[in-house]
């Protein structure tokens, strides 16, 4: 640790944190541009401009390639460094769009907020505006680039050069006639092109998904997880009025730093589409209180012996929790398990691991059989009367297959957050809420337990999440120890009988998530990869 | 003068005085015995004590940077020719590696040898075609005899020279831009720290030298740095190619000891000004700070004296002007150059030449006022000192000394702060 004062103000920090870094995270803004926690220093932008004191006096120098030293005295805010800071700022916006009003980056923009804070406002540029052209160039997938808004900050080329390796973009000419341009006959469609929107501090990058859709203004920000696969990246979910717009990763140094894969980012319309909103018994919908109402009465009629639960890796702790205590319960706990359904994904060294459920771990947690092989063979030779299957689809894609073994059952209740093909062969269907509708945690690949919260509330209150709807039937069943509300007192509940989640309750839990004792089933993410060293932690408010 | 003894150009005007033959028989690679009977750490000492300053033009003391150079980091040590010269006004390099390019090369033995490198790069400006062709030829004579090679002369030291051709561009004079262009990178510089010295060309510890720099080295370890001192003045020893362009009779470059007055230089060398009386000097190359013909009047051709006066020894090429020269032409000229050899990187460089270019052109197209200029002297001010290199500062100290020394040539060009009525109208 060094001790350092800026400012006037005496701190300590980590001995090889730069300046810059020291300042935003005692809560001392200093504005930069070019300067990414996670990317190598490129010191272009020359905002985050400093006095340091030395020997000979203090000297002006760029906070970002600066480390501390043991008695550093900085100031960010004397006359030399505040006229560095407002200068730098001037010369950024000399020639730069003023077309905030149809910039879908408003709101956010660096240059906007900074400018607004700490620009000089009588204008005297005296000349002509430099027009640099290049308007909204297709440049990939799903990314849009104007040039005319680039401030030439280099973070979109270092990321594309050190994160997935694929270096599609440069700066070409020289001068102020430089652009950022990509290499001739490449495109930028890597499977994290997302992120060099995220990153760019103004308008020139955007994303098509996102384009002219939204202001940022009106976004409402929800901390979440990724349940794309089981690296379990942090988001945030935003959404205006119920409807989500955009995910966008959320900074977390021990994990996915504010990286995620396009995959991820663009899944935010397969959780809005394509939903089962009803409750549907036989061919005709029914309200959720009947649906309850009829399971039970069916389920009364049999032995316990004969329900089966397929309990899933995609759904949250909470829901498998209970689901798991219901079989314990009322039926039999050897005959649940949660296979998994799909495909294995693609995994590669940075983020995306193959498994593409978020809880596999959980499961484990859980002691739930992940596999299921016996369970299956049961069901398929015709062993229960009633199969209970929760966001999944034990059979997967073999469905000649699935419906000869569901022809067998006398009723297959299938809770389900999509129309999928396994909802359409459900006698019983039951709505499901997808993550973004519910509170809940994931335990991800390294065995991080991280919580997601709830971003938008379903139109019809029939849609409930699975683990409330194993209360609502145990309440049909005249089950006890089913009083629950909500998924934090599920929580908590469960956190006094699992070992691991001992002393923790859903709200303590830290944003950053915690590794718990359990083996881990992947490799770190971001093998390979240079990440800015002696980074003080995850910023609190800062935006990446 | 008379006693004086050339270093650097005696073999200028001796015919074939490229070759290894004519370079043998003048005395050529006699510094050697010396060199190599000392321990590396004894020539870093000796070129210290010698005080000789980088010629390149920021004369940093060329002993002391190599002292620099970590040598227990176990990777290779690079040393760098910076043969780039590309500052305007400025014209000596290319005729060192043009008439005597064995000078170079022994100079180059001699710094390697004390920083411990066995691979030296000379980056050339592109343009000089015909300085490429010689050092290449004077690298293979050297090679077969051994002056380069394995085992150089017995002494058991390995050295090889590669000749790199720059692009042209002005900002890979920088050392740093140089570094990255050598990597085959586009030739921007680098943030420092880390210095080249401990990381420089690929990733290794790297010492980039001026081509005269080196050449004065020989001359040193032959003759010893109390030899050295003894010639120029105390801070500016030894001596230098001086260069002379503009308005007066006679171009041209001339080898001399530090200190000699700069009048004494223009009316005995340059032949006087032409056209007119003298104006103002730009004294080592287009960035540093103008002076007028009244400042000149005391000053020498030294490192100390360049700085009393609040400008910089540069290049050591002046540049001479008559009462009858335009500063505002002048100035856009420059302002022009440095507008387009920008490399783009730092933002005040990248906006601020670009913008006194733009008010410059719009001053001398007669549509500016004077807030237009006052608005130039504080974007220079903007824009010194805060970028990665001293590219901004170059363009930015010749702004302001320009304009505050010469205002009455902007001001002629400025439209008058009355209501100017179009002809149009008063004709009808």
């Amino acid at each position: 640790m060094a001790k350092i004062t800026i400012d006037g103000k005496p701190m300590e920090v980590p001995d090889g944190t730069n300046v810059l870094e020291a300042a935003l995270s005692n809560n001392v803004p200093l504005e930069h541009f070019c300067y990414q926690r996670y990317l190598p220093v490129a010191g272009n932008c020359r905002t985050c401009m400093v006095e340091i004191e030395g020997p000979k006096g203090p000297m002006l120098t760029v906070g970002c390639n600066t480390k501390v030293a043991e008695g550093m005295v900085i100031h960010t805010l004397s006359p030399k460094a505040k006229a560095a800071q407002k200068t730098a700022l001037e010369f950024l916006l000399l020639d730069h769009p003023l077309d905030c009003p149809v910039c879908d980056k408003a709101g956010e923009c660096k240059l906007q907020n900074q400018y607004m804070e700490y620009g000089l406002y009588d204008f005297r540029r005296g000349v002509p505006r430099y027009f640099k052209g290049g308007k909204a160039e297709d440049i990939g997938e799903h990314i849009m680039l104007d040039q005319e808004r680039c401030v030439l900050c280099s973070r979109c080329i270092r990321f594309v050069d050190e994160v997935p390796k694929t270096s599609e973009l440069g700066i070409v000419n020289r001068g102020h006639e430089s652009t950022i341009t990509i290499f001739p006959g490449k495109r930028l469609d890597n499977a994290y092109s997302g992120n060099v929107t995220d990153i760019c501090p103004v308008g020139a990058l955007t994303l098509k998904e996102f384009r002219f859709k939204q202001r940022v203004w009106f976004l409402k920000k929800t901390e979440s997880v990724c349940p794309g696969c089981a690296r379990g990246c942090n988001i945030t979910v935003e959404q205006n009025k119920g409807h989500i717009y955009r995910f966008m990763p959320r900074d977390n140094s021990q994990l996915n730093k504010t990286w995620i894969c396009d995959e991820g980012r663009f899944s935010f319309n397969h959780w809005q589409e394509n939903r089962v909103s009803e409750v549907r018994l036989g061919h005709a919908t029914h309200p959720l209180q009947e649906g309850i109402a009829e399971l039970a009465k069916l389920l009364e009629g049999i032995s316990p012996d004969e329900v089966a639960g397929i309990a899933s890796p995609a759904a949250a702790l909470e829901d498998n929790y209970l689901f798991k205590k219901l079989f314990e319960k009322r039926f039999k706990v050897k005959n649940l398990a949660a296979p998994f359904w799909g495909k294995k994904g693609e995994e590669d060294k940075i983020l995306k691991l193959a498994d593409k459920t978020p809880n596999t771990q959980g499961l484990k947690l859980l002691g739930i059989d992940t596999e299921g092989k016996d369970l299956l063979e049961q069901i398929e030779k015709g062993q229960f009367k009633v199969v209970i299957v929760m966001h999944n689809n034990p059979f997967g894609q073999d469905e000649e297959r699935a419906k000869k073994v569901y022809g067998k059952v006398k009723a297959l209740v299938v809770l389900s957050v999509h129309k999928t093909k396994m909802a359409e062969q459900g006698s019983m269907l039951f709505p499901l809420r997808p993550f973004t509708e519910k509170n809940g945690t994931f335990v991800n690949a390294t065995s991080r337990l991280q919580r997601f919260r709830q971003a938008v509330e379903p139109e019809n209150p029939d849609v409930v999440e699975a683990s409330l709807w194993v209360c609502r039937l145990a309440k049909a069943l005249k089950l006890e120890g089913f009083e629950f509300q909500d998924t934090p007192s599920i929580f908590n509940a469960m956190a006094k009988e699992v070992e691991q989640l001992k002393g923790l309750t859903f709200n303590s839990i830290p944003g950053t998530g915690k590794v718990l004792d359990l083996p881990p089933m992947a490799e770190e993410p971001f093998q390979g990869i240079r990440c800015q060293p002696n980074v003080l932690g995850t910023a609190k408010s800062e935006k990446v | 003068m008379a006693d004086f003894q050339p270093q650097l150009t005696k073999r200028f005007g001796i015919k074939n005085s490229h070759t290894l033959n004519v370079y043998l028989e003048t005395g050529g690679y006699s510094s050697l015995k010396n060199l190599f009977a000392k321990k590396p750490a004894e020539v870093i000492e000796e070129v210290k004590a010698s005080g000789l300053k980088g010629r390149g033009g920021a004369g940093f003391p060329a002993g002391m940077k190599w002292s620099f150079v970590p040598q227990n980091t176990g990777k290779p040590i690079y040393l760098v020719v910076n043969a780039d010269e590309g500052e305007p006004g400025t014209f000596t390099d290319r005729f060192m590696m043009l008439y005597d390019p064995h000078l170079l090369i022994e100079g180059i033995i001699c710094a390697s040898y004390a920083i411990n490198c066995h691979t030296a790069y000379v980056y050339v400006r592109g343009e000089f075609l015909e300085q490429i062709n010689r050092l290449n030829a004077a690298i293979e004579e050297a090679k077969k005899a051994n002056y380069l090679g394995k085992n150089i002369q017995g002494s058991g030291f390995d050295l090889e020279i590669y000749v790199h051709r720059g692009a042209g561009a002005y900002i890979c004079g920088e050392e740093t831009g140089l570094i990255e262009s050598l990597e085959g990178k586009k030739g921007q510089p680098r943030i420092k720290p880390p210095f080249p010295a401990v990381v420089g060309a690929f990733g290794c510890p790297t010492i980039v030298n001026n081509v005269k720099t080196l050449s004065s080295v020989p001359w040193i370890i032959e003759h010893g740095a109390a030899a050295y001192t003894a010639i120029g003045t105390k801070e500016s020893a030894g001596t230098h190619v001086f260069g002379l362009s503009g308005h007066v009779h006679q171009t041209g470059y001339w080898e001399m000891p530090f200190g000699l007055p700069m009048m004494e230089f223009i009316e005995n060398y340059g032949k006087g000004v032409k056209g007119g009386k003298l104006k103002a000097v730009i004294p080592g190359g287009s960035s540093c700070p103008i002076l007028t013909a009244q400042e000149c009047q005391d000053l020498t051709l030294t490192y100390e004296s360049m700085r009393d006066h609040k400008t910089m020894f540069g290049t050591g090429c002046a540049i001479i002007m008559n009462e009858h020269t335009d500063m505002a032409m002048v100035l856009k000229n420059l302002t022009h150059f440095y507008a387009d050899e920008s490399c783009g990187q730092c933002t005040p460089c990248r906006e601020g030449t670009a913008w006194e270019d733009r008010l410059l052109k719009k001053i001398v197209t007669r549509e500016a006022t004077a807030k237009d200029l006052d608005l130039m002297l504080e974007i220079a001010n903007n824009m010194e000192g805060k970028t990665i290199c001293v590219f901004s500062s170059a363009l930015a100290m010749p702004v302001r000394s320009f304009i505050q020394k010469f205002r009455e040539d902007f001001e002629k060009y400025l439209v008058k702060n009355t209501v100017v009525v179009p002809e149009k109208i008063t004709a009808n």
